[in-house]
């Protein structure tokens, strides 16, 4: 027994010090708020406590990304390279999704240090996922992400989408948990652990030999594809979409799938996927039938919400794309940075859409259709041409970001001659075309006079603004970007 | 820097009209037409430096872009891309010139799409680069949906529409072969390259008769994007939808440069990069080709609507591009090449001269019309010139474009020879009964209607049309003074097919 080495030392501390910055920080508008009599601060307050530990979490995590990776907490997490990457992407969105709530109808009102302190936990529940180098801290993760957007999506006072979108995200989010615990078991029945580096190990033998083995990777599969929305575990995501407050879709939609998505990937860092063919053919028609589903549920759609929501399923059959190329083929490295490349262009998309559907959202219960954002080019030129640049990009046309990360995509999946999964990838761009098209043409091409007011929302202004100027300037200069990413997946622990 | 200079100097220029207030209609289109004849002058003074004696790659420019992926910005020009590159240049100020009157909203957005426009096509065939070709080849597509879509006619959101998803569905194809080109190339020499002039190097199995194996895909992948965008029997319905509902200048643009690019795609990419395959699947493209000059000939005979009728004769003529270049030999390359420019300021000006009696009338109903020639007298002449160019009279560019073309398929294959010159006596009569329906004959409706009279061509309007007419003949009399550019190129291309490669010049 090793008894002298102490539970928790310093270093450890340290590994998690972004998460502190945030937690701590977090505290502060909720305290000040008890101790003031339950009166709401001044939500500019509240947001600048909130950015100021987010940037306090960036810059932790910038002086931690330098060192080696290693395991801290008696390697129950690690600090490797997709943790500066998966958490600058938090921080992002996060940043940004509170920019967004302060300008919501919906979330600024008398709880928003509440939506704060909700809206940044689940962040750390994100972190928590990225950096599990165990099962039992992924499961952590995870519950932690979601309980708190459980009640954030449920914040909106009067719509009573809101509350239904709550129940149904609770309900099936439990029930999503229950089989990743069950997976946990299993795997821990069979393998005899749940250190995450002890299971990639066994997968190879025991694929092969434990049957139940593979009924516990399977639901722990599973209870990933519910969270970000693989079929067939996808049904609940344009109800809880439409529902949530328009902040907190754009969070759900970017984060989660960006922090669960790195979690999948160091699940999948195993030779022992080399040649499970059965692994392989089930995952692979996931990943087209999440395509399809997406895409063609997503043409037929008015309301601008539920078609980015079906748009966002769509996504995660192509980064599955790059997911299963890294995974079940002999370069893992150019699979991850495919998938990562595409995390990024994903979430500046979708965030800068969202953000846009917010402000057209003047009151609760609004629904923004297809009819609202018509001649909307007429009236608010900048924000109708930063949307048609994000939709463009988000249908994959050059030069802009969403054209490059499906180039990585593809190409990482071509390598591995995987012809049949890149062929339904096309399939899927040519079909996603016509509805990112539309709204394009409703905001251009229509000559009934603009039929919304958009509220006067600076930030959530410039969040579009600054997406769709990023999404154009890193497609150009995507090199950089790639080269951060490569490096990144490199380090790993 | 002189391609790039002229590849990105549209882009500078549409950023910078982009300060003028938009109320300044005039302002705007005066400094379009100064910014794309600036353009067209420095497009010549590229030509006055061009090398005239060497199939190799000239100003070439060669920046890393995602090395990662052995992506460069790679710009050349060589004797193929050099004429399509004037003839862009050449277009664009006249287009401007064009549309004085027929855009009247949204002034300042439409040029700004015409010279971003500019620049995607520029770049589409100066690029070197199989992804860089692709940027520019998909971007083409952003303003010319716009175009459409925001000053077409009545039914032009499914025309736009239906214009990107037929184009998006070939080139993505591409984009999977130009992916699996990458991968070839970083199995023979050790890293990747995007680069057009390695994928020349490559040799890529292929089994005659067979469909699954590599070159057989490739050929077809890169065929189905070039050959939707020529277009080619049977992918060709977008177009007569798009014609139909693009305003004037997209027209002539759509016409005279972008269908271009799939022809060019066709002798840049297709035939030297799978000269096997292209040699073996040729008797399909000289079938479809036929079947598409034939078709387009007599769907053209019975449209009542002018517009629809230039738009069914361009199927027509490219159908006479493709057999030339599947001909594959040194008359019918070089009669597709001189046919691409011929289409280009043939039928770019015929669509100016229908949107110029439709900015009269609003009407392109061929039996509102009739005896115009009484009405219009210089109208009337310059369009039965243009017309003579499109039906290939001698002394006019079509003519040698045609012969070319017909003497090299009939070469390489005698019944598609044959058939296809039965489309050139087609391409008269519908050419010509239209021109009898409109300009001779009693007065139609239109003509006789004292309270609208029609007047002849203005000052702007001839002025437009000059430069066309006067490189109809020139073209028809002198076309050596053309083809003397491209003859190392096209020799290059058609002697050394099998073993293709492009050299650059220091």
């Amino acid at each position: 027994m090793e008894s002298a080495k102490p539970l928790i030392e310093l270093v450890d501390l340290l590994a998690i010090a972004p998460m502190l910055a945030i937690f701590v920080l977090s505290l502060f508008p909720l305290m000040i708020k008890v101790f003031r009599g339950n009166r709401e601060l001044n939500p500019y307050v509240t947001l600048f406590f909130a950015l100021i530990g987010i940037g306090l979490a960036t810059a932790l995590t910038a002086t931690l990304s330098g060192a080696k990776p290693r395991a801290y907490f008696n390697d129950a997490i690690v600090f490797d390279g997709f943790v500066p990457w998966a958490s600058y992407l938090i921080y992002l969105v996060t940043a940004a999704s509170l920019m967004m709530s302060i300008d919501h109808v919906t979330t600024r009102g008398r709880q928003f240090s509440e939506h704060v302190f909700l809206m940044m936990n689940s962040s750390v529940g994100m972190l928590v996922l990225v950096m599990a180098n165990d099962l039992i801290v992924t499961f952590i993760g995870i519950e932690m992400m979601s309980l708190c957007l459980y009640i954030l999506c449920a914040m909106s006072h009067e719509d009573t989408l809101s509350k239904e979108a709550a129940f149904k995200y609770f309900v099936l989010g439990s029930f999503a948990s229950a089989i990743f615990l069950y997976g946990i078991a299993l795997i821990y029945g069979t393998a005899g652990s749940t250190y995450l580096p002890d299971i990639t190990q066994a997968i190879g033998p025991l694929l092969t030999t434990s049957r139940l083995f593979v009924v516990g990777l399977g639901l722990l599969i599973l209870g990933f594809a519910f969270k970000v929305s693989i079929f067939p575990l996808h049904a609940w995501t344009p109800d809880v979409y439409h529902g949530a407050p328009t902040p907190v879709t754009a969070f759900m939609a970017t984060a989660v799938k960006a922090s669960t998505f790195i979690a999948f990937l160091r699940l999948f860092n195993s030779e022992g996927f080399l040649d499970a063919d059965r692994f392989f053919t089930v995952l692979q028609w996931l990943a087209v039938l999440t395509m399809l589903v997406g895409n063609a549920a997503a043409l037929f759609q008015d309301n601008l919400k539920r078609m980015l929501a079906y748009s966002s399923i769509a996504h995660s059959g192509y980064i599955m794309v790059g997911l299963i190329a890294g995974a079940f083929g002999d370069n893992y490295d150019a699979g991850a940075t495919s998938v990562m490349f595409y995390l990024l262009s994903y979430t500046l998309m979708t965030l800068g859409t969202f953000a846009l559907v917010a402000m057209l959202e003047k009151h609760e219960n609004t629904v923004v259709s297809m009819s609202s954002i018509q001649g909307l080019a007429r009236k608010y030129p900048v924000m109708a041409l930063s949307l048609a640049i994000l939709m463009l990009s988000l249908a994959g046309i050059p030069p802009t970001l969403g054209f490059f990360g499906k180039l990585f995509v593809f190409s990482a999946a071509i390598e591995q001659d995987m012809y049949w999964l890149v062929f339904w990838g096309v399939i899927n761009s040519i079909i996603s075309v016509y509805y990112y098209l539309y709204p394009v043409v409703k905001m251009y091409m229509s000559d009934e006079e603009p039929a919304e007011v958009m509220g006067n929302h600076m930030l959530t202004r410039f969040i579009v603004a600054a997406t769709a100027i990023l999404v154009v300037v890193m497609g150009i200069f995507s090199s950089p970007v790639l080269k951060a990413v490569q490096r990144s997946v490199v380090n790993l622990f | 820097m002189l391609l790039s200079l002229i590849t990105f100097l549209p882009l500078v220029f549409a950023l910078l009209l982009l300060v003028i207030p938009s109320s300044q209609k005039c302002f705007i289109r005066w400094s379009a037409l100064v910014f794309t004849i600036i353009e067209f002058g420095l497009s010549l003074f590229m030509l006055s430096k061009f090398e005239k004696g060497t199939a190799a790659l000239q100003f070439v420019e060669r920046i890393p872009w995602v090395p990662e992926l052995g992506i460069t910005y790679f710009l050349g020009i060589d004797g193929i891309s050099l004429w399509l590159v004037i003839l862009t240049t050449f277009l664009t100020p006249v287009i401007v010139a064009g549309s004085w009157s027929a855009i009247n909203t949204k002034v300042k957005g439409f040029h700004i799409s015409l010279l971003i426009l500019e620049t995607a096509m520029l770049g589409s065939f100066l690029a070197m680069d199989a992804i860089l070709f692709y940027v520019f080849f998909e971007l083409s597509l952003v303003p010319m949906y716009f175009m459409v879509g925001i000053w077409g006619g009545a039914n032009r959101i499914y025309a736009t529409i239906k214009f990107f998803i037929f184009t998006m569905v070939g080139s993505l194809m591409m984009l999977l072969a130009i992916i699996y080109l990458m991968y070839a190339t970083h199995d023979t020499m050790g890293t990747f390259s995007a680069s057009v002039l390695d994928f020349y190097e490559l040799k890529i199995p292929f089994v005659a008769g067979d469909f699954m194996n590599p070159q057989t895909l490739l050929f077809f992948a890169f065929s189905l994007a070039f050959a939707i965008k020529v277009p080619m029997f049977p992918l060709h319905t977008w177009l007569p939808d798009a014609h139909v509902e693009a305003p004037t200048p997209g027209s002539v643009i759509l016409a005279g440069v972008m269908l271009k690019m799939g022809t060019y795609g066709f002798m840049r990419f297709v035939i030297p990069l799978f000269p096997e395959a292209a040699e073996y699947w040729a008797w399909l493209f000289l079938f479809l080709g036929t079947i598409g000059i034939i078709y387009g000939a007599l769907v053209a005979m019975v449209q009542p609507d002018i517009k629809k009728l230039v738009a069914y004769s361009s199927v027509s003529h490219m159908g006479y591009v493709m057999i030339g270049l599947f001909a594959l030999n040194m008359f019918g390359v070089t009669g597709a090449l001189y046919q691409m420019l011929n289409h280009g300021i043939s039928t770019g000006a015929l669509f100016l001269l229908v949107g110029m009696i439709y900015e009269r009338t609003h009407s392109r109903e061929i039996s509102q019309y009739g005896g115009l020639a009484k009405a219009m007298p210089i109208y009337s002449i310059l369009f039965i010139i243009v017309t003579m160019s499109s039906i290939a009279v001698p002394m006019t560019n079509g003519f040698i474009g045609e012969f070319l073309i017909l003497l090299g398929t009939w070469q390489a294959n005698k019944i598609f020879g044959a058939l296809a010159v039965t489309g050139v006596v087609l391409g008269a009569a519908y050419m010509l009964w239209m021109v009898k329906r409109v300009f001779f004959g009693p007065a139609g409706p239109l003509v006789k209607d004292t309270h609208h009279p029609l007047h002849d061509v203005t000052l702007r309007e001839m002025l437009v049309m000059a430069p066309l007419v006067v490189l109809i003949f020139w073209m028809g009399l002198f076309p050596n003074h053309f083809l003397d550019w491209s003859k190392p190129s096209i020799d290059h291309l058609v002697k050394t097919r099998d073993s293709y490669n492009l050299t650059e010049t220091k």
